[in-house]
């Protein structure tokens, strides 16, 4: 019976990946993160576990597996980078940091192709960006989007097309005057009537908002709730300007020489204004950002990159640790979904919630299985899509399944993707940010006169 | 070197199961090398994922008409290699097989496939307000499948029993594809000798368990916790002696020595163990309300008379989930202080146990090896951690000798070679420790008369 024990190889072809064995060691292989895992509970192939994710990764390291071979190169590209496996991981394993290491390698090894390349250019050119969002504001004020998903047929390039397009237009604005307005005679107590904090604490500090890219092309609104909020709540809200992309669709592609330079204008965007806070209110931005000390591991880089981290909060966080102050009341029933990359990421599951607390009136329903991605991951609805399509599928049909009057979730890709497959689907597909429900709230209250 | 699989074979497997379902190429293999236990790798030819009984009954036909050896597998969480290829076989997968086919609250049995997850399937009884008893370690990760091969235990079997007592019913395919049922609604005896009681245990050996019937429990009313914190591994076991000897019946009694403490603590699992402690006692009663105190009560003066520094006991469930938190995430934090690890499983008497945990230190100093202690106290059933590095030969080897000292020690005592993880390849050369030829002549027989061919999990348990 062939049950040698293991000698290694000699050997690398591991490129990024080969200063990585320490991170690779913690792995026991005790298979707890295989059921937290979305592809692999799909597909049942341990090739797209993140336990034999990691084993692929350590045959490359080792010497065994060439990063160019077909099982290296589709398995981690089907991951989500969701990082659900982190969470349940008893060892610690830094999954995530390990992923984009590993797509370095990989991207070395085989070229990706042209259509993820050229977002990823795009995304990391500030005059590309601009004129990216702006055909997309086009076509999301013109409704060409929303008849182009009425019209279009569901496979192929078309499906792709249909699908980008399901995304943009669920990038609309909710109508959130409407609620809670029914009687039309401004029923709502404001929050000075019961007693709430209606006078603004001190200033907690001074704050400056990453605007990002799409946030920023997409969802301004949402940039601009999250200053007024933050606002209402005593911060000093400073504008910073030059600031960039954080850089995140870079490193999960695995191209993290661009994630690098992206985050060193971030850095110097923000040293330069000197906030004691980084708000973020994209999970996947804000994710990335707390891991700038990581991305310049070993670098001159890297302790300024650690201070910067360090300083990088959710919108949420931030709420939370002023309050924050209720508004007055929306009527309406939110379908709620955790980001992963808050929960998985940055372990921040309470504060979202929290900030929904101070909106009297809002009844928020968590989605059946919210811990589990919404298969947006970036692109992956048009990269894999019909893997893609099942797990996005799973998750609207669980936002449905609440009955809610509206989705919410705190990050622009999520509210894409479940806007996107509600819409799909012929449901209205309205998707809020906690922000902008905390805004409304606020403006109904009268903290912004 | 592993063979490849000759294309028609693997067509026709393709056939059956779907050709997503089929994995051939050998850069796809090297993830099924290993399962728990990663001191062995060997790829398998093929990897086969079936959905439903009738593509396992057909995929096992093919392979038994071509002679291929077939290695069962579940999620890969054995600690004894159960599930560890050889390189001219192929491995038949549960993994899509992973649906709970029925909930029967009236009569209190579940019928699941065997890729369902043993948390899930609690999970899914918890509104019925029942359970499913046995509770390993792992079991947020283990298959039921993979629970029936390896008759698997958990902290709670001390009161509870291990799987065998819960399995009334089993839908099995045979190794030439045929499909047989042994027992069945509820009935654990049916006519004749209990088949389902021969089969919880098997090691994969017997056949591939397609539909596994089981008894749920209801939820106890009421639960009481208790963490007993020691300067000395002797002193824990001491109170251990002393608890069950006093008439007292937890549902656990867990241990977790020093070097498991740090390593749990420095892990995201932080259970807020004081890492100054030399060994902490997780002990456990549920059942009705009344005299639920009173029994904890009693625990505590038997720990506080064994020498506890001081002794914990959770007010809510939260506090609950937290200090078994450290007991039952110990084997991935320790991932944490070494490269690999080889948990060993043994059985020892009880009053025996402060005894044989100091000899195992003693043999973890003569090999200059770090040794880690957290197991099932209550019942005896030990599991020492042995912490390497793989690359370092001389220390593998050095493993090996500990390895084979401290077996030979707990059987010298009156123990056994396994508690719960089973023989597998791991600890097949220590079964004549234990089995004298007659008895290893019978297992080999009870085999034959499962799989003739010798096709299922060969080189496993007994040779
Ligand atoms: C951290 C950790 C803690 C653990 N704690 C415990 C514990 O407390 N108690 C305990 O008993 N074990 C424990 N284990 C060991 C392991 O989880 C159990 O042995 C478990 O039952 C294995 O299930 P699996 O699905 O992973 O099976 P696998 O490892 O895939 O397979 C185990 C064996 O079962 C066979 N098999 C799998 N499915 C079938 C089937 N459908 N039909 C026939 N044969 C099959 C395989 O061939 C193999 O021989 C632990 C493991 C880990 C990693
Ligand atoms: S849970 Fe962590 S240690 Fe266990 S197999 Fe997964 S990554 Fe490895
Ligand atoms: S990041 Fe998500 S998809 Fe990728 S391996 Fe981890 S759990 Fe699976």
């Amino acid at each position: 019976m062939a049950g040698t024990p293991v000698t290694l190889k000699g050997g690398s072809l591991a490129g990024a990946l080969e200063a990585q064995r320490e991170r690779l060691l913690p792995c026991v292989h005790c298979g707890f993160c295989l059921p937290a895992c979305p592809t692999y509970n799909r597909l049942g192939d341990e090739n797209d576990s993140p336990r034999g994710r990691l084993h692929l990764m350590l045959a490359v390291v080792e010497g065994r597996l060439d990063p160019s071979s077909d099982a290296f190169q589709t398995h981690l590209d089907r991951c989500l980078g969701c990082r659900a496996c982190e969470t349940v991981c008893p060892s610690g394993v830094e999954y995530g940091t390990l992923l984009e290491l590993a797509r370095e390698t990989a991207t070395e090894a085989r070229r990706p192709d042209v259509f993820s390349r050229a977002l990823l250019t795009v995304m990391g050119s500030r005059a590309l960006r601009a004129l990216f969002f702006l055909g997309g504001r086009f076509m999301r004020v013109t409704g060409l989007a929303n008849v182009a998903v009425r019209r279009l047929s569901g496979d192929g390039i078309a499906g792709k097309l249909r699908f980008a397009l399901a995304m943009l237009s669920a990038t609309e604005e909710a109508g959130l005057e409407r609620h809670g307005r029914a009687s039309g005679s401004g029923a709502w107590v404001s929050a000075a009537d019961d007693g709430s904090s209606l006078t603004p604490s001190p200033p907690v500090g001074s704050a400056g908002v990453l605007h990002g890219c799409v946030q920023d092309g997409l969802y301004a609104r949402i940039n601009e709730a999250t200053a007024r909020t933050l606002d209402a709540n005593g911060f000093d809200v400073r504008v910073v300007t030059r600031q960039d992309c954080c850089g995140a669709l870079h490193a999960h592609g695995g191209d993290l020489t661009t994630a690098r330079r992206l985050a060193l204008r971030n850095i110097e965007a923000f040293e330069r204004v000197g906030v004691d806070w980084v708000v973020v209110n994209a999970a996947g931005c804000g994710a990335a950002m707390k891991e700038y000390g990581v991305l310049f591991e070993g670098d001159a880089m890297e302790e300024r990159a650690r201070a910067f981290s360090d300083k990088v909060r959710d919108i949420s966080e931030l709420l939370v640790s002023a309050g924050p102050r209720v508004g007055a009341p929306v009527e309406c029933s939110v379908a709620y979904d955790h980001p992963c990359h808050l929960m998985h990421a940055q372990g921040v599951t309470a504060e979202p919630l929290q900030v929904l607390n101070a909106v009297p009136g809002v009844d928020v329903r968590v989605v059946a299985k919210a811990d589990e991605c919404c298969g947006g991951a970036g692109i992956y609805g048009m990269t894999h899509p019909d893997l893609g399509a099942r797990i996005g599928g799973d998750k609207v049909a669980a936002v449905r399944d609440t009955g809610a009057d509206l989705a919410c979730t705190p990050n622009p890709g999520c509210m894409m993707q479940i806007g996107a497959g509600l819409r799909m689907e012929g449901a209205s597909g309205e998707v809020v940010h906690p922000i902008e429900l905390l805004d409304q709230s606020y403006q109904r209250a009268g903290y912004y006169t | 070197m592993t063979q490849t699989l000759v294309p028609t074979v693997a067509d026709r497997l393709r056939a059956i199961v779907g050709s997503d379902h089929v994995i051939t190429q050998p850069d796809r293999l090297v993830a099924y090398e290993s399962d728990g236990l990663t001191a062995y790798r060997v790829a398998p030819r093929a990897v086969v994922l079936p959905e439903t009984t009738e593509q396992v009954s057909k995929v096992l036909e093919v392979l038994h008409g071509e002679g291929i050896d077939v290695i069962p597998r579940g999620a890969g969480t054995g600690l004894s290699g159960g599930a560890l290829p050889s390189s001219d076989g192929v491995i038949v997968g549960t993994a899509r097989m992973n649906r709970i086919l029925s909930i029967d609250d009236q009569n209190r049995l579940a019928t699941v496939q065997p890729g369902v997850i043993n948390a899930r399937l609690t999970k899914a009884t918890e509104p019925y307000g029942l359970y499913y008893a046995p509770d390993p370690a792992s079991q947020s990760a283990c298959t039921l499948g993979g629970n029936v091969a390896e008759n698997s235990g958990g902290p709670h079997c001390l009161k509870y029993g291990v799987t065998s007592r819960y399995v009334t019913g089993l839908t099995v395919v045979m190794a030439d594809g045929e499909v047989v049922r042994f027992g069945g609604a509820g009935l654990e005896a049916a006519a004749g000798l209990d088949l389902v009681g021969l089969f919880v245990g098997s090691e994969g050996c017997f056949g591939i368990a397609t539909e596994i019937e089981v008894r749920l429990l209801p939820k106890a009313e009421g639960v009481r916790t208790l963490l007993g914190l020691f300067d000395t591994m002797a002193a824990a076991g001491h109170a251990v002696t002393d608890i069950i000897s006093s008439g007292l019946m937890p549902a656990a009694v867990e241990i977790v020595d020093h070097a498991t403490i740090v390593a749990v603590e420095a892990s995201v699992f932080a259970a807020g163990y004081p890492t100054d402690a030399g060994a902490a006692l997780v002990i456990e009663f549920d059942g009705t309300e009344a005299g639920l105190d009173d029994d904890a009560n009693r625990a505590e003066q038997c720990c506080l008379a064994a020498g506890a520094i001081e002794v914990r006991r959770a007010a809510s469930e939260e506090e609950r989930i937290g200090l078994w938190k450290g007991r039952k995430k110990a084997f991935g934090a320790m991932g944490r202080i070494a490269p690999d690890l080889l948990v060993q499983d043994a059985t020892v008497p009880r009053t025996r146990l402060p005894e044989v945990l100091a000899r195992i230190t003693e043999i973890g100093e003569e090999y200059g090896l770090n040794i880690a202690n957290v197991f099932h106290a209550g019942d005896g059933n030990l599991h020492p951690n042995i912490l390497f590095d793989r690359q370092n030969q001389d220390e593998l080897e050095r493993v090996e000798r500990a390895s084979r000292e401290i077996m030979t020690l707990c059987v010298s005592v009156g123990g056994t070679i396994t508690g719960e993880h089973g023989v597998g390849i791991d600890k097949r050369g220590y079964m004549p420790l234990v089995h004298n030829e007659v008895e290893l002549e019978m297992l080999r027989r009870a085999r034959w008369v499962f799989d003739p061919g010798g096709n299922l999990n060969p080189g496993k348990v007994v040779q």
